[in-house]
């Protein structure tokens, strides 16, 4: 092989190394980007069960009761109910 | 090698000047260091080709093990829903203290804050440090601030292990329905034990690399993917959940019972829309916990159904066309088998139509029907609607298959006594399943405890006509002439039936009751099956019909307008009698 291909071989060489260790560092870049997504993901999901909790905790029947009858409200009575269906019954 | 006498190129200068000092050095010695240069260069090389050829595997390990690690990937176990998607159980993160005590070196007043932190005193924490072991855990399921405050004393040997703790926002109130885990996040009782393999998940493990900062840069392998229990759709509606539970509550403590029961069915699905018990405990707090307490009786109980039974007994003559509602029957104050007579609490005429027998819940009457029947025909009616006969293991643990003796062994007195409710025992669950038969104008579904997405196939056991004529008459018996009329609801036909029972203990009837009372409404179109049991009530009451009646009515009530259904006859339908008739025993 002459030395006039040697050069442009080195050249390419040089590149494709330079362009192996891009790539390698974008690997590591992304990788850690999907680590923080996904750990992101868990507390996005655990704070959620936390609300979906604090929801019910919230919503529970018994404090409804006890925070309406402390305000003097009543459970509403049959007669006193309008009931409305589909095809009128 | 050249001859030492090298002379300096540029000046024509010998190097050295003066020829004494010329020493002829012996040729050996440079051989000889040349030599050793070799050996140790050859040294280098099968040390290099030791390390390359022969413990590769080893040492690339032991490289391996430097900076690539296996991590757990934990799984979350499901959480659990009602059927309108409210949260009734889900598991948020918690820290669980562990320590190293050999490492742990602790200062009184770091001890004093450790104790603080953790609310344990500070000898028994003493006493857990001093523990032996490797890697003992000294408090579990600490809340994750706590933990860092933990960590934030900076006592060697101290480490915090993530894990889950479980919450159930509803407490005491469906406790007995969703049951609890234990530290291990394992399912110990109701729902969370029958369905623990499909809440609890797979945990899986990846191994990666970290670099020295401990951050993980690079994935190796995925050892096994996590699995995320899966998520549970209930039956349960928490709202009459909460009504059935208030109202039973209300009930056992008023008439001071020593247990209730209750279980709310819908007719049309199978689905069970509450289930509760008293007394009951916070699944929350793992102290302190009654072993009494925890028992679901509605599964796990059996009692003498009593009068309950009766609408079957007469159901089966009816349906096989051996009496109807107008057949009258000579009812006498008592019929005597052998040496055991059977009579009524209370005084009726001489002769009664059958749908009298079942309004004033006569036991004499029930029993003249029966004699009609052989027991095989009543041995497969019960059988039909689920007497003796074990629930499925996955439908609820710890369920009882109750005991209905084999047709074979009755003698004609057992015949009777079963056909008014004795002799006989059922659990809560089955008394109300087996309503259904006359719910649903005569056939029977499964039960379930999931939101139910597809009907099941129902089983015929009566016909509609008895089925309907059977509702009629048990109407009545919440009418003002029956047995329970503090069991009526205001807006609605219902229908039910009163069951009060001696208790069993050592054989012997003793003077303990337990009273019930199975309704269904509205009895024009019937959407819910309500089964109340009241255990041991000492307040001066002890009729079903009495005690469990008012709850079937409240409960009926609430629930009723709570799933919308509309009310099937005027609002100012209730009329009490002075005094209810009294039930027969």
């Amino acid at each position: 092989m002459n030395q006039r291909s040697l050069i442009p071989m080195l050249a390419l060489l040089v590149l494709c190394s330079l362009l192996l260790v891009n790539s390698q560092h974008q690997a590591r870049r992304l990788f850690i980007a999907l680590e923080q997504a996904q750990l992101r993901q868990q507390q996005l999901e655990t704070e959620w069960s936390q609300l979906q909790l604090e929801q019910s905790n919230l919503a529970k029947h018994a404090r409804i009761d006890a925070m309406a009858k402390s305000m003097g409200m009543t459970v509403p009575t049959t007669d006193r109910t309008r009931y409305i269906t589909v095809g009128g019954r | 090698m050249r001859a030492p006498s090298r002379k300096a190129a540029a000046r024509g200068v010998p190097f050295s000047p003066s020829p004494i000092l010329a020493v002829q050095l012996p040729a050996w010695r440079s051989r000889f260091v040349l030599f050793l240069m070799f050996i140790a260069f050859f040294g280098l090389g099968l040390r290099a080709f030791w390390l390359q050829a022969m413990t590769t595997d080893f040492l690339q390990e032991k490289g391996r093990m430097r900076y690539a690690r296996t991590l757990e990937l934990p799984a979350v176990r499901g959480k659990i829903f009602d059927r309108n998607g409210e949260v009734m159980a889900t598991s948020l993160p918690a820290k669980g203290i562990w320590i190293i005590p050999d490492a742990v070196e602790v200062t009184p007043d770091k001890l004093k804050q450790l104790a603080q932190l953790l609310e344990i005193s500070v000898p028994e924490l003493k006493k857990k440090l001093d523990a032996s072991g490797n890697f003992v855990p000294i408090k579990r399921q600490v809340e994750p601030e706590v933990a860092d405050q933990v960590i934030a004393l900076g006592i060697p040997g101290i480490y915090a292990r993530k894990e889950y703790k479980r919450h159930y926002p509803s407490g005491p109130i469906a406790s007995h329905v969703l049951g609890f885990t234990n530290v291990d996040d394992a399912g110990l009782e109701g729902i969370e034990y029958s369905h623990q393999k499909e809440l609890a998940g797979q945990t899986g493990s990846r191994r990666v690399i970290r670099d020295g900062k401990g951050r993980v840069i690079e994935d190796i392998a995925y050892i096994r993917e996590p699995q995320d229990g899966r998520d549970l759709t209930l039956s349960i509606d928490s709202k009459i959940q909460y009504i059935a539970f208030t109202h039973l509550k209300q009930a056992v403590e008023e008439h001071k019972a020593k247990a209730g029961a209750i279980v709310v069915l819908d007719v049309q699905t199978g689905e069970v829309l509450a289930l509760a018990n008293m007394p009951t405990f916070n699944p929350n707090e793992r102290q302190g916990r009654n072993i009494n307490h925890v028992r679901n009786r509605v599964f796990t109980d059996t009692f003498e159904p009593g009068s309950t039974l009766k609408p079957f007994t007469v159901a089966l003559a009816m349906d096989r066309g051996l009496v109807t509602p107008d057949t009258v029957l000579d009812t006498p104050n008592k019929i005597t088998f052998g040496s055991k007579s059977v009579g009524d609490s209370h005084g009726h005429p001489p002769s009664m139509s059958v749908a009298q027998i079942i309004q004033q819940s006569s036991n004499v009457g029930t029993i003249r029907v029966a004699q009609k029947l052989q027991s095989r025909q009543m041995w497969d009616m019960f059988t039909a609607v689920g007497y003796g006969q074990a629930l499925p293991r996955s439908f609820f643990p710890g369920a009882v298959a109750g005991r209905l003796r084999p047709y074979k062994n009755w003698q004609p007195v057992d015949q009777a006594t079963m056909s008014y409710g004795h002799g006989i025992s059922v659990s809560l669950i089955q008394v109300a399943r087996s309503y259904m038969i006359f719910a649903r104008n005569g056939d029977i579904i499964p039960l379930s405890f999931q939101k139910v997405t597809q009907l099941p196939q129902p089983q015929r056991v009566i016909t509609e006509k008895t089925a309907m004529q059977m509702r009629e008459m048990m109407e009545r018996v919440v009418g003002p002439g029956g047995t329970a009329p503090y069991a009526q609801v205001r807006g609605y036909r219902v229908a039910g039936k009163t069951g009060t029972a001696h208790k069993v203990e050592g054989g012997r009837y003793v003077n303990k009751y337990v009273a019930s009372f199975v309704g269904l409404a509205p009895a024009s179109n019937p959407r819910i099956i309500i089964a109340v049991m009241i255990d041991e009530p000492t307040g001066g009451q002890h009729f079903g019909g009495k005690v469990a009646g008012p709850v079937f009515s409240k409960v009926a009530s609430n629930t009723l307008r709570s799933l919308n259904i509309a009310p099937d006859t005027s609002v100012a339908n209730v009329i009490m009698p002075a005094i209810p008739v009294a039930e027969s025993m």
